[in-house]
């Protein structure tokens, strides 16, 4: 989601909760001398505080499951998320004062920098690609067609091709060239992958075929190009979305120690 | 009598005998093109010079014979300058014309063949002289015309259609069709005469590629004699029907058998001969809607199909009868009705290759005639078949046609039967002006068939205010103001529309005070509508805001690219709320950073409605597109959006088996549905479901002001 200014409300509402409770903390908190500051009524807040945060957050995806349901907006549920689930790691902070305590604790700590931080991670790059896949992609499609959209276009390369009869530098091009980067664009040392490379190579194979092939030679051009920004889509789209593999996965985790750790720590 | 000497006979012949017909009578054969026996000679090829001793040659089809007249009808001379004439003739033909290619007939290549013409010595003409298409039975090719004046003598004085003409002047000089109209949309009746009498490839018989029907069980060809002995085609061309017998076929039809089904392409027409047939509708009359969410917190949301009857929607229209393809409406309550000998169905169909609005069955053992378009096109112009067609409408149609528009429900039988013997059905072709803009308004008209586009000009150009259909209704404004048109209206495809003249329109208004009052009601909002139309197109410069067609939409699905995390949440809320089926695609055009994604809408040129067979798909008065619950899934408004924004959801109904009538069996049938704005919700699902803040539902005009410069809304650069 991309943090602008519609964020403001949430992010006066963090500030002034955090700061609540960074002042209670200041405060009130038991000095270390006296035992762990998690066992203490404020300590326990600061806990059943952190981890609702956290379960609001990790609600988001059970939201996204059931769209339709009119349970609140998603956005409204996505900044809630965001915001909520950053103001969470403090709060848990407050909640240990600053210690890691056992292993369980410790393992909850660090899982909850790491969701947090790969929250961030993925937060920024949701603000900035975006942006950057509008500006780079203007041929872009449907990912999930990526794949019928290549073949396609090499259905078309060949049919473009197929059509010339006498054009020796322009077979051998095709061939040896460009056909192998549209079957493979993504193999290694594709000389037509780079923008820059690709526009010499016609610019070159243009002054070795005759004029009234410039037309096919242009759209071969064309299909190149459109065949790199599909590449570079699936290359960003990966970045889009590949950081959830980790946040989920370890978000799930967290929810689950931090419960078992809520029990425990409240049972016995 | 008159004696004179023919190439040396003496020959004998009464006062007042051309000569042509002279040297003919006597068994002399003097060569023509311009003039044929059974009609009046005019001279004007001058092929048929003869020497009769005077200065120059004379033209023997228009000279009188004198006593002691010396004719040399042969001569060397003679020869020399009817070759020159043929000569000059031919330069200007293109050779072989399409008589000369179809059966070798064209006179003009005969007689240059037998004067020794091969290839003319004088240049042909630089440009070509053009070909009329338009007409469905005949194809005009004026490059190969003589200005014989054969077809304008045929055509008058043999028919006395009074359509073909001359038009311009010297070299420009062509023949024309009423005031210089393609034939096609002329008043010309396609009686073939014209093409009978021409001498070239100008007048042709069109040899369309499939005029054949196939041949099917219980099917026999239809000789055209006995086409003529049946009253429909009283006053057809007989060399028309010999020329297209194949396009006609007989039919049988066993007690049960189905005709035609609803939805169906097709291309052609039935004409009932015998026996009687059943129209209905199979599709169930429900419209698809959204439940659901609206009851409960949790509760997901269905689409399910529901009548007016059991929910009734916003607006929903009060239609008491479902138009179709046939001369009788069905009735929303019953939509069954019974046809019989003399009618006839499919017009819409055959004409325009519309889907099938209605399922035809054969009530008892039937016998039709089946024909393709080129012969309707034919019937539709004679005047006979029109008179029954006008008779059969008026008796059968006219009243439902009238009282299903609410605001002549009230008119009483007596008027109805005074309107009945004065309105008037009037017929256009695809592209016709029915009226024009700014000219004076002197009727009122009720579209009976086909589509009519109202449009108003402006400096940069033309804005499509509306599109009619069946049933809708136009002229009042200009009637009720007493000024001119408004606007113009277009036949978009081919059209009746019944014509009620000013001065009864004045007197049903005067009769009618409710009528008065609801006609300027509806008037009024109209020009209030056109007007705000009118402005936004002067307020929106933007070329490619046009170009993609943004300014004709009322609401739009924009997706903010910077904003969009491609996770297509969106879509699968829409899928989720639609039982599966979405109605939202996320790929489209972009504007500036925004996604225009594939969602209906809303349209204010809304192309969609162009040739539904039943007339259900309509806009409410807010403009939003609604799909009426007797829609027949036929598809034609999903093929016409030109965005794709309109899809089809099946839905198992219990449906009368085909094979068994009486037996009802679950059977999928289809319903067009489009993006319903999730109205159950305050907010489309789309909308409500995306996470990042990037989908937005807007008025692209509002929403884009800032991007187009005029004013101030949302959407930033």
């Amino acid at each position: 989601m991309r943090i602008d200014s519609t964020h403001k409300p949430w992010l006066w509402i963090s500030s002034t909760i955090l700061a609540v409770a960074l002042l209670l903390y200041v405060f009130f908190r038991t000095p270390r001398a006296l035992g762990s500051q998690g066992g203490t009524p404020l300590g326990l807040g600061f806990g059943i505080a952190g981890f609702t945060f956290m379960i609001f957050a990790g609600l988001l995806g059970a939201r996204k499951k059931v769209p339709v349901w009119r349970v609140g907006r998603a956005q409204t549920w996505m900044r809630g998320h965001l915001w909520l689930g950053l103001l969470a790691l403090p709060l848990i902070l407050f909640h240990g004062g600053f210690h890691l305590g056992g292993a369980l604790t410790s393992a909850l700590m660090v899982l909850l920098i790491v969701v947090v931080a790969s929250g961030i991670f993925g937060a920024v790059l949701q603000h900035y690609l975006p942006t950057v896949m509008t500006r780079e992609l203007p041929l872009e499609t449907i990912y999930e067609q990526i794949d019928s959209v290549r073949a396609q276009l090499l259905a078309e390369a060949d049919e473009r091709v197929a059509a010339i009869e006498s054009a020796a530098p322009l077979a051998e091009f095709y061939s040896r060239r460009l056909r192998p980067y549209l079957e493979n664009p993504s193999a290694r040392e594709q000389p037509l992958a780079g923008a820059d490379q690709a526009q010499a190579a016609f610019a070159q194979l243009r002054t070795l075929v005759p004029p009234e092939l410039h037309e096919t030679l242009g759209d071969l051009e064309n299909i190149c190009e459109e065949e790199r920004q599909l590449t570079r889509q699936v290359q960003l789209h990966h970045w889009l979305h590949a950081w959830l593999l980790l946040h989920v996965p370890l978000s799930l985790a967290l929810l689950l120690l931090g419960a078992a750790h809520a029990i425990m720590a409240l049972r016995y | 009598m008159i004696e004179l000497s023919i190439d040396g006979r003496k020959v004998s012949v009464p006062a007042g005998t051309t000569v042509f017909d002279a040297a003919r009578i006597n068994g002399i054969a003097i060569p023509t093109l311009c003039h044929q026996q059974n009609e009046t000679p005019v001279g004007v090829c001058r092929v048929c010079v003869v020497d009769v001793g005077a200065r120059v040659f004379t033209a023997s089809c228009v000279r009188p014979v004198e006593p002691g007249m010396n004719v040399s009808t042969d001569s060397d001379r003679v020869r020399a300058a009817r070759r020159t004439l043929v000569e000059l003739l031919m330069s200007d033909h293109p050779s072989p014309c399409a008589r000369q290619q179809h059966s070798g007939g064209c006179e003009l290549e005969t007689l240059a063949k037998l004067s020794g013409v091969t290839k003319p010595r004088f240049a042909p003409r630089g440009s070509s002289r053009g070909q009329d298409d338009s007409s469905l039975a005949i194809a005009v090719a004026l490059d190969a015309c003589i200005l014989c004046d054969r077809c304008i003598r045929g055509c008058d004085d043999i028919r006395g259609n009074f359509v073909l003409g001359r038009m311009g002047k010297g070299a420009q000089t062509r023949i024309a069709f009423d005031n210089d109209k393609p034939m096609g949309d002329s008043s010309c009746v396609s009686c073939g005469e014209c093409m009978v009498s021409c001498p070239t490839g100008a007048l042709t018989n069109k040899f369309v590629v499939s005029t054949a029907l196939p041949a099917a069980p219980g099917s026999e060809p239809v000789a055209p004699e006995e086409l003529l002995a049946l009253p429909l085609f009283k006053n057809i061309s007989g060399t028309f029907l010999e020329l297209n017998q194949r396009a006609v076929l007989k039919r049988h039809f066993r007690r049960g058998e189905v005709i035609c089904r609803e939805g169906e392409y097709g291309s052609t027409a039935f004409y009932i001969l015998e026996g009687k047939a059943r129209v209905s509708l199979s599709s169930p009359i429900a419209y698809v809607k959204t439940q659901g969410g609206a009851r409960g917190f949790f509760s997901k949301l269905t689409s399910a199909l529901a009548g007016r009857s059991a929910d009734r929607r916003e607006e929903e229209g009060n239609q008491r009868s479902i138009p179709i393809d046939a001369p009788v409406d069905l009735a929303y309550d019953n939509p069954v009705a019974e046809l019989g000998p003399g009618d006839m169905f499919g017009e819409m169909t055959c004409m325009n290759f519309y889907p099938r609005s209605a399922t035809v069955r054969a009530e008892t053992d039937c016998t039709m005639l089946e024909m393709l378009r080129n012969v309707l096109d034919i019937l539709q112009r004679n005047k006979t078949f029109r008179a029954q067609m006008d008779e059969t409408y008026r008796r059968r149609a006219l009243d439902s046609h009238l009282r299903n528009v609410p605001l002549f429900a009230k008119l009483n039988p007596e008027f109805l039967d005074h309107l009945r013997e004065r309105v008037e059905l009037v017929r256009f072709a695809p592209g016709q002006t029915i009226c024009r803009q700014n000219d004076p308004a002197d009727s009122f008209y009720l579209v009976r068939l086909g589509f009519v586009k109202v449009s108003e000009n402006y400096p940069g150009g033309e804005l499509v205010l509306a599109y009619l259909s069946r049933g809708d209704y136009f002229g009042e404004i200009g009637l009720l103001g007493g000024g001119p048109r408004i606007a113009t209206c277009t036949a978009l495809d081919h059209v009746e529309v019944v014509r009620i003249c000013g001065e009864d329109f004045a007197e049903m208004i005067a009769q009618f005070p409710e009528v008065r009052s609801g006609l300027e009601q509806v008037a009024q909002e109209r020009q209030e509508a056109n007007r705000q139309r009118m402005s936004l197109v002067r307020s929106v410069p933007l070329e490619y805001f046009l170009a993609q067609g943004l300014m004709e939409a009322q609401s739009l699905l924009v997706l903010d690219l910077e904003k969009c995390t491609r996770c297509d949440n969106c879509v699968r809320a829409c899928a989720d709320a639609h039982d599966g089926v979405t109605r939202l695609v996320r790929e489209g055009l972009r504007f500036d950073k925004y996604l225009v994604a594939t969602s209906c809408r809303q349209c204010r040129d809304p192309l969609c409605m162009v040739g539904c067979p039943v007339g259900s798909i309509r806009r409410r008065n807010s403009l939003e597109v609604i799909i009426e619950d007797w829609c027949i899934g036929c598809g034609l408004c999903a093929q016409n959006c030109p965005y794709g924004n309109i899809n089809l959801h099946p839905f198992t109904v219990q449906a009368e088996d085909p094979g068994a009538p009486g037996r009802q069996v679950a059977t999928v049938r289809q319903k067009a549905t489009s993006c319903d704005l999730c109205t159950e919700h305050a907010e489309p699902s789309c909308v409500y479901a995306c996470p990042h803040d990037a989908a937005h539902r807007v008025d692209p005009r509002k929403y884009f002001a800032p991007l187009l410069g005029t004013g101030t809304g949302a959407a930033k650069s």
